[in-house]
């Protein structure tokens, strides 16, 4: 069983105010350590340097947008396994078959409470502790 | 503020920046030059309003933004094509996002229907009617039927462990109660532990006594952690050969985790696999393996090469309250003002001691003033955060007067200080109203002009010698100079019978109580005039010149200091006082042979210079101080700018240096005094007073047409030179 407080997640979101109630959503499941990243391109830098439990990108971003980091991800050697979960606007299916096919984990749709987000993340890495 | 109100304040602001990249990308694609890359950093833009709006409960704004993005993505995706007449919608859709966002920002309730108009316009370019649910909760927030597999990652198998022939140590180190004394530092072995590799380790703390207890020389803390290294365990037992007698350690190595079958995520699992999409038949069924990418090994190629190509490095920022930065602003300010006591002090010091002392002094000064430029920097504002509000107010008064007009904005990247971008907004508003109310002509009469039907207005900022100019330039009747005079007269701002130079009857459009249209219209009319303008500019020490060619247009020049905090200044003296003069004020400092100064009745003289003639002034009589000194040939003159072009010559007794200073404000403490812009502290911990030469300009002008009252005070009225 994942101990949220251990798990090192990456959150990823051109936009501040997004990225940090992701943040606050997080930290009320338990998580502590969490990384940001504005676009893919920081994202994959970190991803890098940095061990990670999960990757969280938001798909629509300038740069390298949440798509292009996934494949990113999944083609480097030292992220390539690490979880991840895209999050969409409303009524993108496409997009979440997409990122099925391109090796997402999961997918969250914006706007999401911590409780959605927990659930996700659960389904992902197993019940959280 | 809650850190929900920070967040929602941070949200404001990136809608801020999202309308900007808006209303700048949507009018390239109005003039034709925009590109797919346009196109899809407006429909971005938009839907990040939307999306924020959703996060933070702005419904009334997801709802707006969502109509607004759909259209953008069917312009993305080639559906809509980008012309003109469909950015004519978008334009005022951006207009209500803007309204919107700034209703939710102030807490405002959004009027039910409010930019129902731009809303119906928007829902007509998608065929869509009104009730169609676009605008509406647009889909849930799940995918029914979508059966999207979470693929759950395998924590038994570390995620980081990419098989690249590291193991992993757990080591444990507790330094024995000599090994300080032995002059073995444990620091150096942690560092040498590092090199072999990752190393993670946690202090242990626990040991360690109260500080009053604590022997300088016995080491409390000992550490556990792990080490990932391609090394082996004797390269570790290596570090501690030399000190395995005054610590314990212990190297333990971690079980390699079994070499998974955890394929890449999307790879199948014991159950079928990721994703399978019963309700989207056109795409292929997520079916494991066949659809799954290619091997991680092959696909590794394209995207990796693809994750190292950008070349641009996003560019990182980071934001700071501004209240943090003034206080920083502060500080330098202080620090200039230390600088310049113990500047004092060194040079009061005989030269054996001083000179080295000088040379650090000088050092500093040089890292001063690089501080207060890089703090400067910080402050500064890109000035389109002005210039982004007038394409819409060109937009609706265009609307307004039905004449057509084009706004061409130029420098936006311009970096201005905060404390200017602020007060700049008001007069810039009102310069553009008065071009587009009384400068631009109406269509016709444009056409029979034989000028194009499309009046242009060109705003512009730039970097000129220190300065910042900020230009509006129309392409309009221009100022009719005519008109202008006689309507001064009517008013009574000058004699009936004055003669003037039709530069001198333009700037008569800056006196107070002067409006020329013959109606007031709601547009400029609001009882604000040039006057007002002028005294705006002026306030943040900047000037404001007019240039204006009978029927070929107008333009507007505003020139403004770079920051209003510190300032290069000329410290003077006058009789037994100390005053400073703005630099950016000064052309040039002279000290002229008494026969090139002629005096003229009335307080005035004229220094014949290089062929013209400059009106020279004591500042001793102009700021009616009494003149003691006497040895005029030490007296220096000072050439300054007096604002509109005109020279003015200051007769002062000596120039005691040129020093950077910090400008006080003294309005809010004393009122406002004519002639003097501000306060500084100088080195030795006086006060100075800083003058402002273009009041001092009319000040001269003043007291020159009031010389009897002069006379009668007993003052002379000529000067003793």
């Amino acid at each position: 069983m994942p101990i949220a407080a251990a798990l090192k997640v990456l959150v990823v979101d051109d936009q501040n105010s997004v990225r940090q109630m992701t943040r606050i959503s997080l930290e009320q499941i338990g998580v502590r350590h969490i990384h940001e990243a504005e676009n893919g391109v920081q994202a994959i830098d970190l991803a890098s340097v940095q061990p990670l439990d999960l990757i969280i990108s938001d798909y629509n971003m300038p740069e390298m947008d949440g798509m292009e980091l996934l494949r990113a991800v999944r083609g480097h050697p030292a992220a390539r396994r690490v979880p991840f979960i895209l999050v969409t606007g409303r009524g993108d299916r496409e997009l979440v078959v997409k990122a099925a096919q391109a090796g997402a984990n999961n997918y969250v749709v914006k706007p999401f409470t911590a409780d959605i987000l927990k659930q996700k993340i659960e389904q992902v890495v197993g019940r959280l502790s | 503020m809650t850190s929900l109100d920070q967040l929602k304040n941070t949200f404001f602001d990136e809608c801020s920046e999202a309308l900007q990249q808006i209303e700048g990308g949507l009018t390239d694609i109005r003039q034709g030059h925009g590109s797919d890359d346009t196109i899809n950093a407006v429909f971005r833009s938009v839907h990040s309003v939307k999306g924020g709006a959703g996060i933070f409960g702005f419904d009334g704004l997801v709802g707006f933004a969502h109509v607004f993005e759909t259209v953008l993505d069917a312009m993305r995706s080639g559906d809509l094509a980008p012309a003109p007449e469909i950015v004519d919608v978008l334009l005022p859709a951006n207009d209500v996002l803007t309204d919107l966002i700034a209703m939710s920002r102030a807490g405002e309730a959004i009027p039910p229907n409010y930019g129902q108009e731009s809303r119906s316009a928007l829902e007509s370019l998608l065929g869509k009617t009104e009730g169609d649910d676009l605008g509406g909760d647009p889909a849930p927030a799940d995918f029914e039927g979508l059966d999207f597999m979470p693929v759950m990652a395998d924590f038994a198998d570390p995620l980081d462990e990419p098989g690249d022939g590291k193991q992993t140590f757990q080591i444990v180190f507790r330094p024995l109660p000599d090994m300080l004394k032995r002059s073995s530092e444990p620091l150096y072995l942690i560092r040498e532990l590092q090199k072999l590799g990752e190393l993670d380790l946690t202090a242990d703390t626990t040991a360690l006594p109260a500080l009053a207890d604590i022997e300088f020389d016995r080491p409390y803390i000992s550490w556990t952690g792990t080490l990932r290294t391609e090394g082996g365990r004797q390269q570790i037992e290596e570090v501690f050969d030399f000190v395995s007698n005054d610590c314990t350690i212990e190297i333990t190595q971690e079980q390699p985790a079994p070499v998974a079958s955890f394929a890449p995520p999307p790879a199948p699992l014991d159950e079928p696999p990721v994703a399978s999409v019963a309700a989207a038949p056109v795409l292929p069924a997520v079916q494991a393996p066949s659809v799954v990418p290619a091997p991680v090994a092959d696909a590794a190629a394209e995207p990796a090469a693809r994750a190292a190509a950008p070349p641009k490095a996003a560019a990182t920022t980071m934001r700071v309250e501004v209240e943090k930065i003034d206080r920083v602003v502060n500080m330098v300010g202080e620090l200039v003002i230390a600088q310049a006591m113990l500047g004092q002090i060194v040079h009061g010091l005989p030269e054996e001691t001083s000179g080295r002392l000088a040379q650090i002094l000088d050092e500093v000064i040089h890292h001063t003033r690089e501080l207060k430029d890089s703090v400067m920097s910080m402050r500064a504002q890109a000035i389109g955060a002005v210039f982004q509000r007038m394409p819409r107010l060109v937009r609706e008064l265009a609307t307004k007067t039905g004449k057509k007009v084009q706004l061409e904005m130029h420098g936006e990247n311009t970096e201005v200080d905060r404390s200017i971008i602020e007060r700049l907004g008001d007069p810039l508003t009102h310069i553009i109203r008065n071009s587009i109310d009384h400068g631009i002509e109406a269509p016709a009469d444009r056409a029979a002009a034989g000028k194009s039907d499309e009046g242009v207005i060109r705003l512009s900022a730039e970097h000129r010698g220190g300065r910042i100019v900020v230009e509006v330039k129309d392409d309009g009747a221009g100022i009719d100079p005519d008109r202008v005079l006689k309507k001064a007269k009517e008013k009574g701002l000058v004699s009936q019978d004055a003669v003037l130079t039709e530069d001198e009857i333009n700037n008569l459009i800056f006196l107070p109580g002067f409006s020329t249209a013959n109606t007031i219209s709601d547009i400029s009319g609001r009882g604000v005039g040039m006057d007002v303008v002028r005294r705006n500019i002026q306030d943040v020490g900047g000037r404001i010149t007019l240039k204006s060619e009978r029927g070929r247009g107008m333009t507007l020049q505003l020139a403004l200091p770079l920051t209003l905090a510190v300032m290069d200044g000329m410290v003077i003296k006058v009789t037994q006082e100390t005053y400073v003069l703005p630099m950016s004020a000064i052309v040039e400092c002279l000290r002229p042979s008494r026969s090139d100064i002629h005096n003229l009745i009335g307080g005035r003289g004229l220094l014949q210079l290089r062929g013209n003639l400059v009106p020279v002034v004591h500042l001793s009589d102009l700021l009616q101080m009494s003149s003691d000194s006497t040895d005029s040939d030490e007296r220096v003159v000072i050439i300054a700018d007096a604002g509109d072009g005109s020279r003015l010559g200051i007769i002062v007794d000596e120039l005691l240096g040129h020093q950077q200073v910090v400008v006080k404000s003294m309005e809010e403490s004393y009122g406002a005094v004519p002639g003097v812009a501000g306060a500084t502290i100088l080195g030795n911990g006086r006060v100075a007073l800083i003058l402002d030469v273009e009041k001092l300009s009319d000040l001269a002008i003043a007291q020159t047409t009031s010389t009897s009252s002069r006379a009668r005070n007993g003052e002379t009225a000529a000067f003793a030179l």
